[in-house]
């Protein structure tokens, strides 16, 4: 029986629930955003008391569906003050299902600041110790002693903010474990690691032993349904074995963007960076491959997950520096702060996984303070600096690990490229007006993956997929409802390019969520289910104060011609309204 | 002449296939010129060519015509990535 874990953080007691009888097939993003929405009054302070921290896994994580080992964090988000969910690929959320807890709700607060705690979750229930004596630390030091003391990343695996979320940190993610027991798997957007931070959680242990097989209620449609998405993963170009993601990783899509004159470049000033090839994810596989002394395919971040796209990066001695530089990370360090060194990169990305801080959102500061004079672009080793100069929380380093916002304000910067007070992740909205529209509309304020998956036919959008023009509105839709629903179910948004393509696998991936649930959904039930996803999120943001106003790209955009194609953001304000009328 | 940038398994058509530089071939122009005139010239086999295919900058097919001076950037088949259904062209039946 699937139970709700309550935590409440200012009398340090947690209790389980049955699940809602409303709740009772929903899951991962559309169980976070529901009980967000129901329960966290819209106006709060995404810092205070009455937020709440929610974790919950998809409908099929924990069973033998591939790829499926995703978490879905939410909350009221300390960035944008809107609804928040952000999820990552780890065997936490796969342990926390096979106990049998379809959500974690972590609340309240304590009354004075006493410190922080950590939680132990396992088949004998929950018990809070003191964690005091893990704060201040790298992660790299501080989780796997704390998964050893608890038996060994065979055994567990681990939640836990870094210092960053300790600081309350807008910048904050939720780290979790990964195969190999790295703490480097982020729910890195939108700084729920300050939420967390804000109610003394500091890290959350999940002990599986003993827990029996996540229940199935109609075995044959779910392994019907599980072969056929596997069959589209292990044929399509892009996840098969030593494919595209397999072999090069997201970053392939540097060149790629690169090419189409989208790459976002030092602060959003151009769309070609000089220096892509040299950092794009060939070049990452052709460096490991001298250092390493063979070729150097990369690895499955989760349990289960037979696609693969995670990497590493080594260094010349050939010892690994970091993983994983994805395309956002090495974009953000890279083309976007001007640097076209992979070691410095590497090490960008390593400090922000050590500190617990968002890739994506502290690439897109450094770049707003490079704007702002605080350092050159190109520098690689003042940004290196910068970074650390956050985790030692000195007043610079509280400006940068707040956002690209608050450094904008800070340093009278007006060039900040955000929605909702989220840096704008690795795709120019004036090279690629479908993603302008998805950053403009998403509740999750500037995010690429909440609409970045679905091919129109399959959803009966009709043509104009044109990237220069400018009438996106039910493909922008479309996509989001689409994304909500993989969200929802627990795989990897990477199976999108396989079952795109081949429709058996999205079938598939409905009848293993049909099979675990005991429902009788078909292709039909996707929208209908991202819709309620998105309906929910949308009216949260609307209680705590969004307006159609919010929906807006940046002033800048729409006056300041993006070289190479000179494209300025023109999608009509009315446009982008019907998007969720 | 056209300039052709290569990526991935493609690059051998350049001289410089060190997948850390730029890869690009250069292409005498002919009038009437498509990129699959282009590509035939050039030799790359249309089964190793993916849909990320870019005529200064813009998503092209095989049927897009290409000026005398035009950058063109060709990605292989296993490297196309979500990318491309931004850019199916209209043309694409599917």
């Amino acid at each position: 029986m699937d139970r709700l874990l309550r935590v409440n953080m200012t009398d340090r007691t947690a209790k389980f629930e049955p699940i809602p009888s409303a709740y009772a097939s929903r899951a991962g993003r559309w169980l976070t955003s529901s009980l967000v929405h129901d329960e966290v009054p819209a106006t709060c302070h995404p810092l205070g008391p009455r937020n709440k921290v929610v974790f919950s896994p998809g409908f099929v994580t924990g069973t033998a569906a591939p790829t499926s080992s995703r978490i879905s964090v939410g909350g009221k988000s300390p960035l944008t003050g809107g609804i928040k969910e952000a999820n990552a690929g780890t065997g936490w959320g796969r342990r926390l299902a096979r106990l049998g807890i379809r959500a974690v709700v972590v609340e309240g607060q304590p009354e004075r600041d006493g410190g922080f705690w950590m939680l132990k979750i396992d088949a004998k229930g929950v018990s809070f110790e003191p964690a005091d004596a893990l704060t201040g630390k790298k992660l790299s030091e501080m989780v796997p002693g704390l998964a050893a003391r608890y038996g060994g990343r065979d055994k567990v695996d681990v939640c836990a903010i870094g210092v960053a979320g300790e600081h309350k940190m807008g910048a904050a993610g939720v780290c979790f474990t990964d195969r190999e027991g790295r703490a480097t798997r982020y729910a890195g957007r939108g700084g729920l690691g300050a939420a967390l931070g804000s109610k003394g959680l500091k890290a959350i242990v999940v002990d599986d032993s003993g827990a029996a097989e996540v229940p199935i209620a109609d075995k044959a449609k779910f392994d019907q349904g599980r072969k056929k998405l596997a069959a589209a993963l292990g044929e399509h170009a892009i996840t098969k074995p030593k494919g595209a993601l397999n072999a090069y990783g997201t970053a392939v899509l540097v060149n790629i963007l690169n090419e189409a004159g989208g790459l976002p470049t030092r602060n959003f000033r151009s769309g070609r960076f000089e220096g892509a090839t040299k950092i794009a994810g060939e070049a990452i596989f052709a460096g490991n491959k001298e250092r390493v002394g063979k070729d150097v395919y990369n690895h499955p971040c989760s349990p289960g997950c037979i696609i693969g796209c995670s990497n590493t990066w080594h260094k010349r001695d050939g010892s690994e520096h970091t993983s994983c530089i994805e395309y956002e990370s090495d974009w953000a360090f890279g083309a976007n702060c001007g640097i076209d060194d992979l070691d410095q990169i590497a090490e960008l990305n390593l400090l922000c996984n050590e500190y617990g801080l968002d890739t994506i959102e502290i690439g897109g500061t450094l770049a707003v303070a490079a704007e702002g004079g605080v350092w050159k672009f190109g520098d690689g080793k003042r940004a290196i600096e910068l970074v650390r100069e956050i985790a030692d929380a000195t007043p610079l380093g509280r400006i940068l690990g707040n956002g690209a916002l608050v450094t904008g304000r800070a340093f009278g910067v007006t060039r900040v490229p955000h929605v909702k007070g989220q840096n704008m992740p690795a795709y120019e909205p004036r090279a690629i007006k479908g993603i302008g529209m998805t950053y403009a509309v998403s509740t999750m304020g500037a995010d690429h993956t909440s609409g970045y998956t679905i091919a129109p036919e399959i959803l009966g959008v009709s043509g104009k997929l044109d990237p220069l023009n400018p009438q996106k509105t039910d493909l922008a839709r479309n996509f989001q409802y689409a994304t909500a629903f993989i969200d929802s179910t627990g795989h990897c948004l990477f199976i999108a390019f396989a079952i795109l393509d081949i429709a058996s696998g999205f079938e598939g991936v409905v009848e293993e969520c049909a099979g675990v649930l005991g429902t009788d959904w078909t292709m039909n039930d996707v929208a209908r289910i991202g819709k309620a996803v998105l309906d929910l999120e949308l009216d949260f943001n609307r209680q705590a104060g969004f307006t159609a106003a919010d929906d807006r790209l940046p002033e800048f955009m729409l006056h300041e011609k993006l070289p190479p194609h000179d494209g300025v953001w023109d999608v009509p304000d009315e446009e982008i309204d019907r998007v969720f009328d | 002449m056209v300039r052709v940038h290569l990526y991935g398994k493609l690059r051998r058509f350049a001289a410089e296939a060190d997948p850390r530089a730029e890869s690009v071939a250069e292409v005498a122009h002919r009038p009437g010129d498509t990129v699959g005139t282009v590509v035939a010239r050039l030799g790359v086999p249309l089964a190793e060519l993916g849909a990320n295919v870019f005529v200064d900058g813009k998503y092209a097919d095989l049927a897009s015509p290409v000026e005398d001076g035009a950058r063109l950037g060709l990605f292989p088949d296993d490297m196309q990535l979500l990318y491309k259904w931004y850019f199916r062209p209209k043309a694409d039946p599917k």
